[in-house]
This record gives C-alpha cells, structure tokens and sequence, in this order.
C-alpha cells in the first residue's frame, strides 16, 4: 500500500528546498489528476514514495506573461485558464485548441500545463503543439534554475530529465507572426474524455501560396513527440496546390516507421498519419483560399 | 499516521477537520461530514460521479486531497435546496424526467450548476462541454440536455 | 425496386385489453400519462442512500483479496500476519463457508476459492477491519502459496473432445446445448439460388453501471440471522444464494433492496457472492460488514455479457424469398455456468432473426473457460445473435441485389405467422412491418441507402442501415414467471404497495404507482412504493428479461382489483347499492346512477372501525408456454415485442473514427405506461447499443483482463449521443396490464447492428466483429488480438 506524508510549499524556495531533503522519497502533486490515478492504480514508479509534495499554492506559478517575443506560462497554469485566456486565444491558438481536447471540464478545471509535460505521456496533447512551437521549459532547484528545449526534456515515453530536486515552473513559448495557420487534429476512441489515439499539430506561414517554416509534430506516434523533419523538409517552399498528397502520406508514414520499426500497430497508425497529415494542410489551404 | 488540520466551508457552513494525508476530499465529504449525495464510481476522475464546486470550479472529488485544498469553498448536491426550495436545475430533472437510477445524477447537478453559474445562457454544445465528464449509463442523456436548457431558460426569463 | 410494392395490406385485428369497468375502453387518468416519477426528490437533493451510504453502528469494511493468477492451485493460505494487523477483526477463507457453492442454475459458483482459483476475479479470502484502510493493507499480507496453471481461454477450443477440463467433477466443458431443428434444411438448401456462409463474433461487455457493487450484512436484526443491504437487483435470488451458503433457513435471511444506481443484469450473481462473504464475516465477528468494490474490482470480478462466435449459412430465391438457415452460436460461459443456459436458450428461439424459414437448424452453446464468467445483461442472448443476423441480411441482399428494406419485407413475420420453434403468432399484433415502415420513413431510409451507395468523394463517408427484432416477452420457458404485489388501503386512505420485482433505476416504482393509481381511482402520489424487503415482499423472481411491466404490472392490476371487489362488497352491504353500479374514480367512489357515495379517505376510515381488512394480495402467473428441449419446438414466449432501429453514420476512412449521426428507434411497447420513461429506455438503450457497437470491449488475455477502469474501458459520454427518434409505437397486449408489454431490453439489442450495417453502406466493407473500432475501420481486423474478420 501506498502511504505518504503530505509537504506543503508556498513558495518555489520552500518547494526547492524540501526536494533536496528529500529527494527520490517525494513527489511532486498540484492538480492531481495524473498522480491520483497513479497512486490509485498503484503504479511500480511510485515505489519508495514517502512525501506527497502540494506546490498548487505556491505563488506566480499560474502566471500568463505576455513578453515581447515568447508568452511564459506557469506551470501551474489549469488548462481550464489556457482555454480562458483572451491573450493565448489571439497569440498561440494552437494552444486552445489542443487543451480543449484534453480530459473533461472537471479536469481542465485542475489539470495543469506542469503536469501534463512532467507526465510525459506521448498522448499529451499540450507537448505535441509545444514541440511544434519549440517552447522550453523552465525549471528551478536550489542551484538555481535551467531551461532547456521541450524537445530535450522529454526523453522517452513518460521520461524526462527533470532531476529530483528540481520543480517545472513554467514554459516559454516563442511568439509566431500571428498570421501563421494552425492545426490541430486528434483521433479518439470517443468523442469526449479520451486519450489521443494519435494527435497532430501543424504550424505554417503562407508565402506567395508556398508552405514556410512549416512545423509538424505528431504525438502517440513515436515514443515520444517530435516534429517530423523530412515530412517537413518535403512540404517546405511546396506551393499549396502542387502537393502529392498520395506521396506525402506514404512519406509521412514512412517516417514514423523508420523510428518506431514495425509494431503491432503500425498497420493502424502508419497509413492514419499520412491522412491526418493530409487533412490538416487541406484543412489550412483550404484558409488559405 | 500524520494528521493535518484542515479548515473548509461546505454548502455556506464551516468545517475544521483532522484528516490523513492520502484522505481525498470525496472520502472527507461522505465519511467525515456525512454529504452521501457525492458518490464513488471510478475513483480515477472518469466518471464524474464525484464531481462537486470547489471555489467556484466544478472538479472530480476523487482527484483531490484535503490537505491540498484549506480555506477552501466547497458546494455539493446537498447545498443545493435552500430552505426547502429545490434549485432550478433540480425542479428541471425532476420535471424533464431526467433522472433513471440518480446515481450520476448529484455529479450531473454540479457540473451543470458550475456552468450556468458562470454562463447563463449556454448553447448546446456549451452544455454538453459541460457534463461531457459526467458519465450515464441509464438515460441516454438527452433528457439531462433538456433539463439543463429548460433551467437555464427559466433563469433568464426571470 | 420499390418496397412499397410489396406492402401486404394490413390486417389489424383488433386486440382490446380488458380494463376496469368492464371492458369499456375509457380515457387514461395516470395510465399512458408522462408523470412524473416518485423516487426523484430524493435523487436530485442527494438523500437516496445507496449501499455505499448505508452506516450502521460498529460496522467493519471488508476487502476481498484476488487470485494472483487465472487458473492455479491453491496450496497454501496464510492469514496469520493480516490477522495481527491493526484494526483487523476477522479473516476468512473458503474454509469458513459453511456451503461455498451457489448458484441460481447450476451450483458450482465458488464464494471463495477453495482448491483452485477458476477465473481472475475468483476471491481467495476476505478481511474486516475498523476502516476499509485497515482492511486493504492486511489484506496485502495475506500470503498465498500458488501453482500456476495453465488455462484454457476460448471456448471453440474448450469445447474439443481433447480439452482440459475447467471443472475437473464434470465430463466436459459443455454448460449447456440448446437444439432447435425445422423442416428439412438439405431441401432448404437445395431450392435456394444463393446461399451464403458467414462468421461473426462480439467480446466480452461490462454492464458498467455507475454505481460499483455494494453490500452491507447486518448481524442479528430483530429476528433476522442476517439482514443484506445493498445495490441489490434480484432479493430473492440473493436471499436464496445466503440462505444456501448459510446453510440457513429462507426465513432467517433477509434482504433489503437500498436504491441501485444501474444493474443492467449485472447485479444478480455477484452480489449474492459479495453478500455471502458478507454474511460469512457478520456471523463471525457479530458485527456489520459492508462490502463495496472499487470498479477494477467491479470489472475484474463481475459477470460479463456472453463473447459469441456465430456462423451462419442462409439459403434464398434469387427474388428473396428465405428458404433455409443453418446457425451454430457459441456462447464463452467463463469459469461458471451462471445464467449460461437461459442465456444461449434465448440465443436459440430468435437466431433466425424475424423471419419465415420453413428450414431451419440452430445448435446454440455454452462452454466453460478459465476467462471470466458470463450471465446476465441487457438483451440477455439477444444482442450478439441480433448483430449477427441482420448484418447476414444485408450481406444477403447485397449478394441478391435486393435493398435491404425488401428483402426483410419479403420474409418478416405478420399475423398467423409460424416462428423456428412452430409458434403460431397469433394472440397480439405482430406490428413488425408497422415498426419497420414507420422507422424507415421517418429516417428516409431508401433514399439515403441509395445515396450512399455512391461513390463519395473525400474521407468522410455517410451510410444508414437498418436492423429489426422481435423479442419474447419475460422469461419464457427459463423458470416460473410469475409476480405478487401486496396492496394497502390505510385508514386515512393512503396505500403503500409492496412488489417483489425491484427498481434498478428504469422506473419501475413510477409504473406500478401509476396503475394503482388508475385502478383505485386515487392521485399517483397517494401511492407509497416500498422497497423490496424479502419479509414482506411476494417472491416474484428476478427483476430481469423486461418483465416488470408485464408480469408485475398484472400483478399490480390483480391486487388492485382485488382491493375494489372488497370494497364493493364493503359498500354494496353498507350503502344498499349493487356491486356493479360501483365505480372508484376521482379519489371518490360512486354507486347507482353516477352519485358519490363518500370520498375513499372517508371509507377507508369507516372500514377500518368496522373491521373490514383492505390489504390484498395479487399473484399473477404467466400464460402457459411450452418448449420440447430435444427439438426447439413449443411457445417459448406467450407473446413478443418487435422493434426497428436505424443508424446514419458518418465514418472516417482516413482515422477509423465513427460519428453515429442520428438513431430513429421504433418500438412497440403495446402500452406505454408512462411515455416519458419509455421514451427515456429509448435514449438509454439506443446509446448503450452504440457503445457495443462501436467502442465497449472487456479485453482478455490469457485470462487477465486488461482494462478494468472508465478510462480503458469506454461507454459513451454526452458527445457520442446522436440524434435520436424515438417512436413509440402501441399495439395494446391482450396479456399485458392495459396492454402494455415490454421495453428495456429491446432498445439496446438493435444498435450495433444498424450502425454495423451502415458503416458498410458507407465504406462498402463489411466488419463481422464487434467492436467497430478504429482499427477494424482501417486495417479490417483488430490488431491487438490478430483478429482475422
């Protein structure tokens, strides 16, 4: 059985410091809606835990800041406020429109941007636009604090490279020139309350009716989120109406499988990626006319 | 075991509790004060069965521990009726037949109070946002629809 | 080709029911009114207490250990360290089940294992303790010495003559076998032009009801050896099952239903058990013991709908005409043998599907697996067969060129018409083609199927189908059908009504609450419902097959009318008036020449000084039904029920996604009692159809089950609701209480087949396995199984 004690920190600095004391034995909780599931299910990785740290109330982790070139979001932000928020709706709608695909209303309500990156899952629907927005994540420790490219944290299927005494406070995410389209697309078991069977998001700038700086990111495809490069390479300085798009979903598949190899899934995934792909850029040029 | 002093106002009155670490605010509101209208049917934050107002916020009751929550407000089913008169919403399930078996029906009132306190005049997809984490295995859900839509009507025509 | 061409001209006989006052059809006071139902306030203010909420003083919380493993031996238990832990009252094992084998058919259901665990939910011991905390951490040092065997898991396996058995005491692993033979199905065969052979499959499904199993065994009440509280759906059968494992006289037991929140079938087996081990514990440590199973445990340990493997071989005239059907059904019982038999026997009455063969041959089975056992839910037998079968129908006239309206038109039953079994139906409207007609129209069926048959440009392709039932109403020739209710007038001329069948949720309370209403001329909420307590209630069988209205509502009627015979004897001895001038109606009653006599609130005081006794007793039993276990010949039902379904999907060829768009439902209720609440079957059973047609699956392997939780195992949310159109169609019952028959289970049996036949309208591929899910949709097989359908 599970038993723990219960920390409290109302500041990053109590948080910190609590993290070096105790280390490996604590764990961090603020929403709850991953680590109650966990504990409930009595997962292997919470072995050895002693100490349930609640940062929820430590101050300036919920913050939107609106900075010149990037918005900084607290990882306390709930995705209920990511929804809410006027700022994100007109700067990083991607972000929106994923976060209102996650769980339901009452977790939105608590569910935070925090846990979903520490969570780690391949399916999470916050990573997958924040890699395609090449966001880094901010983290602090008794040291001091260190930010790195979301796409570095995140080392593998519910891994990161969060060290035990350091806390995830925020993510930043570089600003685009708002008229770049945006897409997101994910494929459910059910309409509602339902993990990403695979999701996409795909950012693009629109020059002379050519796709630049195209960003494409597939989550619950491989192991973990990353932006597909050569899928990219392929579409970049591609004119909307001269797509292959019989090609592009054979080499979009094929992309995935050159990492993942061939799974049992892959019958499914490798020829959906290919058509979410193809429906999202029709979807954008269809903005575009 | 560690015990921790926790002081939370429940449908408008206040409580001080003693409660264990790993005690969730479902187990404090059936077991400590006697609110049964919550219910357990997941425990995982699926069903919704759980689901109360916490500071305004309709949340999985599963999902959250009491230590994490002091000073908190909280409003269950049972601080719905006041002084003998049912909320619009209760007479609205009562009158849409929107009840079969109630077992999602506390959960289904929260989420659907949590919204038209925020959004008076929700459209039809606002409403099933709204109860989308709120799961029923008996009514199909289209008279809870009907319910919702015909409090929030009444709301505005007063 | 039109189908209307083909519209026989209908012959609608007329089948009155006998009603009050003498066979005048009259208007309807509460009867066929949408009231509103009377167990709501205390739903909506949260004060219902469920078998969760249920506290009593000293009460102890138990936990049930599991089996580690499928099937192994047990050879050693060790309680002794959980039974140090703090707070820890008592543990037992099988060893302190005085009789630890039950069941309603066959009675080899282990309360607890004894020498060997036979599926993964089998309880190995239970704990009690002063908290469930308590409980749960001493249950984890119970240590358990295992051999781990190796398990058989498909029943077409366990069915071979070489297989290991699941029950070493047994011969084989068949539960049971159910024959029907008709005609002469080589002859059949021969006159067809077109015969086609398929093989179609469904899995596992959890009934899912909210509320998690709970019970709570109360030691020693007033004369009680024990008292069972709970989410209890069949009392007597739980009663029954306690008793047995007890070794205690039915008298010593009770049970008292608290509301349930959702059975579907799947609170009648488990609960007896739960209830068992409960009972067990309150008589050791004198104390009450509750029990409430998380929904893993729920998942893990529960009963589940029957896994079907189906093949068909369906012979026709090239113009449509169905000549022969030749169908093997076999049913995976799981470890036990639960409600197999019935189960697999209503599989055998309607496999044909509502139509005319002159040839038929089924053979439908069940067979013991170390997977989870099976028994009861919605549809019970029917929903597999029914997937199966219609998507058979449209393969069929797909293969004939024929659409898929015309060819049922050509073959489904009306008026006189013979079933498999030789049942002539001709004691009610047999409305199929009236259900069929109406559902079509309203959803545009032939037109769109048209349509949709075109090429359709991009991902997102439409389809509608169709699926059609008829449905024996109540238990047929399962066991004894009949139901008491106990109906008293109080002296201040309030009633309470005590029945034997139990709400689960679906308005039963209302219904009977209506009708008494209706007949004794007083207000529905006049009308106190008691809940089901085995001390009082008339054992009336389980609350199952959609027999409430039917069966319990006669049953209702017969009390009801009882009450009034007493009171016009009451009246016409008092008041010099003839009996049959007397009539009870406005909360009045009246004599000769329509003038009141006194108000019923002033009689029942006057007749209560008097010593005049108005409490009665209705016991109605089912018409006779017959069946021959050797050839499937006899009337199995004593009447049916017949319902249409269609689905428009929109299906997604590029993710497998399926968004059923809208459902026109029609059914023939005979009477809808209360429309409101049929209409609420309607919305409920049709989206529990979609969900086992497009998402609910209980995933085995090798005897584990995998998704034991909401978040792996999906039931739609308010988002997967379609459209729905419900049409309720009436045909009143000549044996129904002022005709009203049934509608429960046929709302949910129809749904996967409608959408099953609209995807592959859409996408022009047919999937024959449950679920469609995203796989199936693009691959056309599942992967995780290396499913080959």
């Amino acid at each position: 059985m599970i038993e723990f004690e219960a920390l409290k920190a109302n500041t990053i600095d109590e948080a910190v410091n609590i993290l070096d004391d105790k280390e490996k034995e604590a764990k961090i909780v603020a929403g709850g809606t991953d680590l109650l599931v966990s504990i409930h299910n009595e997962n292997e990785d919470l072995k050895g835990l002693n100490y349930l740290l609640d940062i929820s109330s430590v101050k300036g982790l919920d913050i939107i800041e609106d900075n010149e070139d990037h918005l900084k979001l607290g990882a306390l932000c709930t995705h209920s406020e990511i929804i809410d928020s006027v700022l994100i709706n007109e700067k990083l709608p991607i972000l929106r429109k994923a976060a209102q695909t996650i769980g339901s209303t009452q977790i939105r309500n608590r569910g935070t941007v925090g846990g979903n990156i520490n969570n780690s899952s391949p399916a999470a629907d916050l990573i997958t636009p924040l890699i395609a927005l090449g966001a880094t994540v901010v983290l602090h420790s008794s040291k001091g604090k260190r930010e790195l490219p979301l796409s570095e944290f995140i080392t593998g299927p519910y891994e990161n490279n969060r060290k035990e005494n350091e806390i995830l406070t925020a993510v930043k995410i570089p600003y685009l020139p708002t008229d770049y389209y945006n897409n997101y697309q994910k494929v459910k078991r059910r309409q509602a309350v339902a993990i990403a069977r695979i999701n996409l998001a795909v950012l693009t700038d629109i020059e002379d009716n050519k796709f630049k700086d195209i960003r494409i990111a597939f989550g619950s495809a491989t192991p973990t989120a990353i932006r597909f490069s050569e899928i990219e390479k392929e579409l970049e300085n591609k004119h909307i109406n001269d797509i292959d798009y019989d090609e592009i979903k054979e080499k979009t598949g094929q992309e995935m499988v050159d990492i993942t190899g061939e799974r049992w899934s892959t019958p499914y995934k490798k020829p959906v990626v290919g058509n979410l792909l193809k429906r999202a850029l029709q979807e954008i040029i269809k903005e575009v006319q | 075991m560690q015990k921790i002093e926790v002081t939370l106002t429940v449908n408008k009155k206040k409580h001080t509790v003693t409660v264990e670490p790993d005690e969730r605010l479902l187990d404090t509101l059936r077991d400590r004060l006697n609110l049964t209208g919550v219910k357990e049917g997941c425990s995982i934050g699926e069903c919704g069965a759980c689901t109360v107002i916490l500071d305004g916020k309709a949340i999985n009751s599963c999902m959250v521990y009491t230590f994490q929550i002091d000073g908190s407000e909280v409003l269950t089913v049972e601080g719905l009726e006041t002084n003998g008169t049912l909320d619009p919403l209760q007479e609205a399930f009562i009158d849409h037949q929107a009840v079969q078996c109630g077992f999602c029906t506390p959960g289904m009132l929260m989420s659907a109070k949590a919204l038209l306190n925020e959004n008076p005049n929700p459209d039809r997809d606002e409403i099933k946002t709204a109860i989308e984490g709120n799961l029923c295995r008996c009514t199909g859900y289209q008279q809870i629809i009907e319910a919702i839509e015909s409090a929030a009507n009444q709301d505005r025509s007063e | 080709m039109n189908y209307k061409l083909y519209k026989k001209k209908k012959t609608k006989t007329q089948f009155l029911s006998k009603n009050i006052n003498g066979g005048v059809l009259m208007d309807f006071k509460h009867v066929n009114k949408s009231e509103k139902r009377v167990d709501v306030y205390e739903k909506v203010t949260g004060k219902a207490k469920y078998g969760a909420d249920m506290k009593f003083q000293d009460m102890l919380h138990a936990k049930v250990l599991y089996t580690e493993y499928p099937y192994a031996k047990i050879k050693n238990i060790d309680t002794s360290k959980a039974e140090k832990q703090p707070g820890v009252k008592a543990v037992i094992t099988a060893e302190d089940i005085p009789n630890n084998e039950f069941g309603v058919i066959i009675e080899n259901q282990q309360v607890l294992a004894k020498e060997k665990a036979l599926y993964i939910g089998d309880g190995i011991a239970v704990v009690a303790a002063e908290t469930a905390k308590q409980a749960k951490n001493a249950v984890e040092m119970i240590e358990v010495e295992y051999e781990e065997l190796e398990g058989i898991y498909d029943p077409l396996k366990s069915r071979q003559e070489d297989s290991q058995l699941v029950h070493e005491e047994l011969e084989d692993n068949e539960v049971i076998h159910h024959p029907l033979r008709k005609g002469d199905i080589k002859k059949g065969f021969e006159n067809s032009d077109v015969i086609i052979e398929r093989e179609y499959d469904t899995p596992f499904i959890e009934q899912a009801y909210i509320e998690p199993e709970a019970v709570v065994a109360v030691p020693y009440q007033e004369n009680s050896t024990v008292t069972v509280y709970g989410s209890v759906q069949n009392p007597f059968a739980t009663q029954n099952a306690v008793s047995t494992v007890l070794q205690e006289d039915l008298n010593k037991v009770r049970v008292v239903q608290n509301h349930m929140g959702g059975a579907f079938g799947g609170k009648d087996e488990v609960i007896s058990s739960l209830a068992a081990r409960a009972s067990v514990l309150a008589l050791k440590t004198e104390r009450p013991i509750r029990i409430v199973n998380t929904r893993d445990e729920s998942i893990k340990e529960s009963y589940k709908r029957h896994p079907y493997n189906m093949k068909y071989r369906i012979g026709a005239t090239k113009d449509g005409k169905i000549q022969a059907m030749e169908i093997e059904a076999v049913a995976d019982s799981g470890a036990y043998a639960c409600q197999t038999p019935f189960v697999t026997w209503r599989s055998v009455v309607q496999a044909t599907g509502p139509y005319e063969v002159d040839n038929v041959k089924t053979d439908t089975y069940g067979y013991y697996t170390n997977n989870v056992y099976t028994g009861a839910m919605r549809g019970y037998g029917s929903p597999p067969i029914i997937f199966a079968q219609e998507s058979l129908m449209d393969e069929l006239a797909d293969e004939l060129d024929i659409d898929p309206v015309e060819l049922r038109m050509k073959n489904i039953y009306h008026n006189n018409s013979v079933t498999a079994s030789g049942q002539k139906l001709d004691n009610h409207e047999v409305s199929l083609e009236e259900v069929l007609t109406k559902a079509v129209d309203k959803s545009n069926f032939v037109e769109k199927f048209k349509e949709y048959q075109k090429e359709q440009p991009g991902d997102k392709k439409r389809g509608i189908g169709l699926s059609i039932s008829f449905r024996g109403c109540s238990l047929g020739a399962e066991a004894i059908d009949a139901a008491g209710i106990i109906l008293s007038l109080k002296k201040d001329g309030s009633v309470t009504l005590y029945s034997g069948l139990a709400e689960n949720g679906q308005g039963l309370k209302t219904v009977y609450s209506q009708i008494a209403a209706e007949e004794l001329g007083l207000e529905t909420s006049q009308v106190n419902f008691m809940e089901v307590d085995t001390l009082i209630s008339p054992d009336s069988g389980s609350t199952v097959a959609s027999r409430a209205t039917l069966i319990g509502g006669n049953a209702v009627k017969k009390a009801a009318d009882n009450l009034i015979d007493k009171i016009k004897e009451y009246i016409a001895d008092k008041y010099d008036q003839k009996e049959e001038d007397i009539v009870l109606k406005d909360g009045a009653i009246y004599g000769k020449k329509d003038v009141e006599i006194m108000k019923i609130t002033e009689m029942a005081a006057k007749a209560a000084m008097e010593g005049v006794y108005l409490t009665t007793y209705g016991w109605y039993v089912s018409p006779d039904i017959s069946w021959d276990e050797e050839t499937g010949h006899g009337n199995p039902y004593f009447t049916y029920v017949y319902g249409c379904q269609v689905a428009e999907v929109e299906v997604d060829t590029g993710t497998g996604e399926i968004d059923v768009l809208n459902m026109t439902a029609a059914h023939d209720v005979g009477r809808a009692i209360n429309p409101a609440n049929v209409k609420g079957q309607i919305y409920g059973g049709v989206l529990m159809g979609l969900g086992y047609g497009i998402m609910e699956e209980v995933e085995t392997n090798e005897g584990y089950i995998e998704n034991t939780n909401f978040d792996e195992y999906m039931i739609p949310t308010v988002k997967d609701m379609p459209d729905i159109e419900p049409i309720i169609v009436e045909n009143p019952d000549p044996n129904g209480p002022y005709g009203a028959k049934s509608i429960g289970e046929p709302t949910l049996e129809l749904g996967a087949a409608a959408i099953a036949n609209a995807v592959a309208n859409a996408t022009n591929k047919r999937i024959r396995s449950l679920p469609l899910n995203l796989e199936k949709v693009i691959v056309g097989k599942d992967l995780t199984k290396g499913g080959d359908h």
